[in-house]
């Protein structure tokens, strides 16, 4: 079955050429478009399914081995590029590059993350985008979105998944700026190709070192070269500290860390399921998935990993700082995708890439989740999206509220929701870690960004659904109803492109009401027309099924989504390292991960053999050295082992202190926002700078403005001055320089020439002139007369020699 | 072909008149006296034609020339001419240069042509020795004649007969040329000689010519074009 | 023939036999003419017509000089013809059919000049060749 997985990427495709080319011409109903859309989904994920449960459960598994669709003839030769030269012109290699996709361990899994959680926003957005006038549009651009990201995790070579990579960029673009009638999306999705495209160039560089370096672009031909590379320690740099340096700064770009970060809070801009799949469930784990494909390359370079770790550990505490103050709902959720990522990268960092990818899986449903949520919740309160004016929408809307609740535990970490699994599994692994040092600073800087996490959180839940009904309370506050009361004052139509927006907001008539609860106050809205500012507020109202069937779903899989990575601090229950065979994921990904100390990819069912268990291995921490300092510096692990002398009993420690982290976290922010809610305007007086910064965004903007942008509009300008004062002046001035040439010349010409001419023709004109005018004199017997004249000539010449003798003879008989 | 006797008499005769009546065309003030003096010198060279044998052209020469040519001639003359004669004494020759230098001209080319018809004719005679038959010789083989005329005094001669033969076999396609050149000529004479209103009225006229020429003479306004 | 007979005392002076001397080869000459006196003539005539071309003022006069030059042209060839048919040529017919022509060309000739010289006289009012002179400089 998984010899069709080269269809995965093709129906979504096909799905948005359809949409695409003839959604508008031959003017398909929402409910076709819809259907098309949603059914390509839907059959790639089945096969999907069908392909990852033949390739590592069937009869004839293929597992661990990857499978290259090649195998099977269901590729094409792509760029056969002839000879190029390796290792600085040492030798020479075939690069063949081909088409084909690869179905391994790790793709398998980004597979089925991207098709299921992809299906669930899809049939989502066919509810939110009811009665948009660009309906084919939105799908047509989130099928290439699904194509390219399949491309993406699906290719068997770099180059693959920089078509792949590129593309999710593109549709990035033109779907954050889908409203491409505001300034402010079309902004967004400006700002976020250009910092996508310098990540891009990163990943550029680094595949041309890949190609120089090891003479093909295939993935397990790399990796198969790279394996026998020496390791460059820390300070060491050498090519594979180079290649991961650009990988790096392709994912800083796609994934959005620090310092390329910038794009993903304003591309909250677009519609709410673009936010949802793009960003936080699928192109931005792009990065983590490139990290994880490269990691042989990575763990050979130890500098490169530390940055890693360091960059994602900055990027979390970064992020959820500002998380804390901001009050849109979907801005909210944006900095804790960043932070979120920071995690991952930090997994990714201290040598955990499994726990990583594990992350990525619970946090896309959670993350997902809670965007979808946020979408039904800006849908209901008629796209109102400012928290301040939310409150108490827990009775209104029940299914948005009670999925909510489940991704809200999810991401705050309880137990045992699939947050806790994955983000604890990363505390550890950075605590206990022995391939970088300042595995501690990682775990410290973990857990506060973890108590963070689980405050602004709680914070967005009280907000948004406990406490009071503040939008009864402002009848015409808020930027969005004042636009829309003002609307009316100017004669505009409500959601005009014109009026300041306070983020997506799709285009309903203005009458028009969805969703059974809002018929009963159907007369109070339709009241809109009494003009005026007095504008009451909306009440808000559920979602269609069509929006919270997807939620359900979403809920279901981050409340259970965790127990696919049972860790080993449970193995007294479970009586395994990690449970479940093939469907836990640390074994079912080991087969991609590079182990340093064997040299070779790390051994299904764990390697956790604790005689020959070799050092670095994932979850298993041998007693042998029972020293602080292990190889890289202080191990925080190994230091509190050192004085519990149990390695479970050390684990369940570092869980405890992570549940304790995320409850003080809930509490807090329950504190503040439920029981005392005057706290948060005294603590923000109290500590007015770091609010300002927080909510600021830390004026990285601003910055990057004044530092990046303005500062190239001034090499801009100094270059253009350049090139029309001096360039421009030199090629003026050879002009002028002929002109004065040319006009010496012509002088010369003039008088010169001319006057040698014009006096000789004068000359000559006045000479013959009169003569040869004598012989026009118009008189019709003149020319006769030459006529008879030139024809005695002509006789004459013909009989010159008899002329001559006659005459001789004449002049002798004269004489 | 040697003249002799009353023969050479007649040619002298009418070579003289030709060449007096020639030379009296050429100078006579009055163009009607012109024309009557041209056409003494034709029937005089028509008669040197009969004493060359060539009775049917001097024949055509009579008809054709003078009683065709020569009368067009005197009617051209009255049409344009007569008023010279009214206005009294104007000069027939150019101005004295021209003069003079067609007379240095033709002088010269005349003593040209004799000179070489004196030393041509000899090689001549070399070439044609039988020439010295006598024209008159009825033994000559070319001079076949026919029965005797109606005096009595001579035959009547093939001269006809054998030209007619030549020109309508031999000479068909230059005869059927000069036949279209005399339609032509006759066309074009025609139209060479149509006044202005009669080609106004077969709108031959080119229209601002004709708005000149109506500014001029009103009439041609009624005309109304025969053609659409 | 019998009532010339009384001029016969001329006649035998004048058409008796010659003798070598050089009077009396002119005098043979001048009394039995043949060809060479036949071109005399026609040239003679043919000078007066160029001269006349050349030398009169008045058109018609010098349309009727140009048909004493073809006339000599005329007299030249059928002088030939006579000469040659006497001399038994086979295409002694020649100079006769090409007088014919020249007959006919001298008439369309003469039938379109004096149509161009009426309606010379129409536009210009003149005969006079030197006033139709708008081709002077």
């Amino acid at each position: 079955m998984y010899k069709y997985i080269w269809l995965v990427p093709l129906l979504p495709l096909a799905g948005a050429a359809i949409n695409g080319l003839f959604g508008r011409k031959f003017r398909f109903s929402e409910q076709l478009i819809g259907s098309i859309a949603v059914g390509s989904v839907a059959l790639a994920f089945l096969i999907s399914v069908a392909a990852v449960y033949s390739y590592g459960f069937g009869g004839q598994a293929h597992w661990p081995v990857p499978y290259l669709t090649s195998q099977d003839g269901f590729s094409f030769e792509w760029i056969p590029a002839g000879a190029v030269s390796v290792n600085h012109g040492a030798s020479y290699a075939l690069l063949n590059i081909e088409w084909s996709y690869q179905l391994d361990p790790l793709s398998s899994i980004f597979m089925l993350i991207v098709t299921g959680v992809g299906l669930c926003i899809f049939i989502f957005a066919t509810g939110y985008m009811h009665g948009e006038a660009g309906f084919y549009r939105f799908f047509a651009y989130m099928g290439l979105f699904m194509f390219a990201m399949l491309v993406l995790v699906m290719g068997s070579n770099f180059l693959m998944m920089f078509v792949g990579w590129e593309g999710v960029g593109l549709c990035s673009y033109l779907l954050i700026g889908y409203y491409f009638d505001r300034q402010e999306a079309a902004n967004a999705s400006r700002k976020a190709f250009i910092t996508n495209r310098i990540g891009d160039f990163g990943f550029a560089l680094a595949i041309f070192g890949v190609i120089s370096t090891f003479g093909t672009a295939q993935y397990t031909q790399v990796f198969a070269q790279a394996k026998s590379f020496p390791l460059e320690t820390l300070g060491h740099w050498g090519i594979l500290s180079w290649i991961a340096l650009g990988l790096f700064i392709g994912a800083c770009g796609k994934s959005a860390q620090l310092p390329l970060h910038v794009w993903l809070p304003d591309a909250m801009a677009g519609p709410t399921p673009v936010s949802a799949l793009i960003h936080a469930a699928t192109m931005v784990t792009a990065g983590l998935y490139m990290v994880t494909r490269t990691n042989v390359i990575f763990q050979h370079s130890q500098t490169m990993l530390l940055v890693v770790a360091l960059v994602g550990a900055a990027t979390a505490i970064f992020a959820a700082t500002i998380g804390i103050t901001q009050n849109d709902i979907k801005k909210v959720l944006a900095y804790s995708t960043v932070s979120q990522l920071g995690f991952m990268f930090m997994a990714c960092g201290v040598g955990a890439f499994v726990i990583g990818i594990f992350h990525v899986m619970t946090h896309a449903f959670f993350k997902a989740l809670m965007f979808l949520g946020a979408g039904s919740v800006i849908h209901g309160m008629h796209h109102e999206q400012d928290m301040r004016r939310m409150g108490g929408l827990k009775k209104y809307m029940p299914y948005t509220y009670w999925t909510f609740f489940a991704g809200w535990l999810a991401i705050c970490g309880v137990i045992p929701f699939s947050g806790f699994w994955s983000k604890d599994e990363i505390l550890w692994s950075a605590a206990s870690t022995t391939q970088i040092p300042l595995g501690w600073l990682i775990w410290l800087v973990g857990t506060i960004a973890a108590v963070c996490t689980a405050f602004y959180m709680t914070r967005l839940m009280a907000m948004t659904f406990w406490g009071r009904e503040r939008f009864l309370e402002t009848p015409a506050g808020g930027e969005a109803d004042e636009a829309h009361a003002s609307a009316y004052d100017k004669g505009l139509a409500a959601h005009d492109a014109r009026l300041p927006s306070a983020g997506d907001r799709p285009r309903h008539e203005p009458g028009e009401h969805v969703g059974p609860v809002h018929e009963t106050v159907a007369s109070h809205v339709a009241s809109h027309g009494h003009g005026g500012h007095e504008h009451g507020a909306h009440i808000p109202h559920e979602s269609p099924r069509s929006m919270w069937a997807p939620l359900v779903a979403l809920a279901v899989l981050a409340t259970i989504g965790g127990f696919f990575g049972v860790g080993p601090a449970f193995r007294f229950i479970t009586r395994a390292e990690h449970p479940g065979g093939r469907l836990n994921i640390v074994n079912w990904l080991n087969p991609v991960i590079w182990n340093p100390a064997t040299g070779d990819f790390k051994t299904a069912e764990g390697g956790h053999e604790a005689a020959a268990a070799p050092a670095g291995e994932h979850g298993s921490e041998p007693l042998a050295e029972a020293t602080h300092e292990g190889a890289n510096g202080f191990n925080l692990a190994h230091a509190v082992e050192g004085s519990t002398h149990n390695e479970l009993a050390t684990e369940w420690i570092f869980i405890i202190i992570s549940l304790v982290a995320a409850g003080a976290g809930m509490l807090l922010g329950g504190l503040f926002y439920v029981w005392r809610p005057s706290l948060p305007d005294i603590w923000a007086q109290r500590l007015r700078p770091l609010y300002l910064a927080s909510y600021n965004k830390y004026w990285v903007d601003e910055f990057y403005g004044w530092a990046v942008t303005r500062r190239t509009m001034d090499a801009a300008r100094a270059v253009f001055s350049f090139d029309s004062k001096i360039v421009d002046g030199i090629v003026n001035g050879f002009a002028t320089l002929s002109r004065g040439l040319s006009r010496v010349v012509g002088g010369v010409d003039k008088y010169f020439v001319d006057g040698l001419v014009n006096t000789i023709a004068a000359f000559v004109a006045r000479l013959m002139s009169p003569l040869l005018r004598a012989a026009q004199t118009g008189f019709t017997q003149n020319y006769a007369l030459v006529m008879v004249v030139g024809l005695m000539i002509a006789v004459a010449a013909f009989f010159a020699g008899d002329i001559v003798t006659a005459l001789r003879g004449i002049f002798a008989a004269v004489m | 072909m040697t003249l002799s006797g009353y023969e050479a008499l007649f040619f002298w005769i009418f070579a003289l008149a030709a060449i007096f009546a020639g030379l009296l065309t050429v100078m006579a003030r009055n163009a009607v006296h012109s024309a009557l003096f041209l056409i003494s010198s034709l029937v005089s060279v028509a008669a040197l034609f009969v004493l060359s044998g060539a009775e049917f052209i001097a024949g055509v020469q009579i008809l054709v020339y003078v009683g065709g040519v020569m009368v067009l001639f005197l009617f051209v003359i009255m049409l344009v001419n007569v008023g010279a004669e009214e206005r009294g004494r104007d000069e027939i020759f150019n101005n004295q240069r021209q003069v003079t230098a067609s007379l240095i001209f033709c002088f010269l080319l005349v003593g040209g042509v004799l000179y070489a018809v004196s030393t041509g004719y000899a090689g001549l005679e070399k070439r044609y020795p039988k020439a010295e038959a006598l024209v008159g010789d009825q033994t000559a083989p070319t001079q076949q004649t026919g029965p005797q005329n109606a005096t009595g005094t001579s035959h009547m001669t093939k001269d006809t007969e054998r030209i007619g033969g030549s020109l309508y076999r031999y000479a068909s396609l230059p005869f059927e040329i000069a036949s279209i050149l005399l339609l032509v000529a006759i066309i074009g004479s025609v139209m060479l000689a149509r006044t202005l209103k009669q080609e106004a009225s077969a709108d031959d006229v080119d229209p601002e010519v004709l708005l000149e020429e109506v500014a001029r003479d009103l009439e041609l306004a009624k005309l109304e074009p025969q053609s659409e | 023939m019998n009532m010339l007979n009384c001029f016969n005392p001329a006649f035998m002076f004048l058409f008796q036999e010659t003798d070598g001397s050089r009077l009396g080869l002119m005098k043979h000459a001048a009394l039995n003419p043949d060809l060479s006196k036949f071109l005399v003539i026609g040239a003679l005539l043919f000078i007066i017509g160029v001269a006349g071309v050349l030398t009169r003022r008045n058109i018609i006069v010098i349309f009727m000089s140009i048909e004493l030059i073809l006339n000599a042209a005329n007299l030249n060839f059928v002088a030939f013809s006579g000469y040659l048919q006497a001399s038994g040529h086979v295409n002694a017919l020649a100079g006769q059919l090409f007088a014919v022509f020249v007959i006919v060309v001298a008439a369309a000739e003469a039938a379109i000049g004096l149509g161009i010289v009426i309606a010379l006289y129409r536009n210009k009012e003149t005969i006079w060749v030197d006033e139709i002179d708008l081709l002077k400089w």
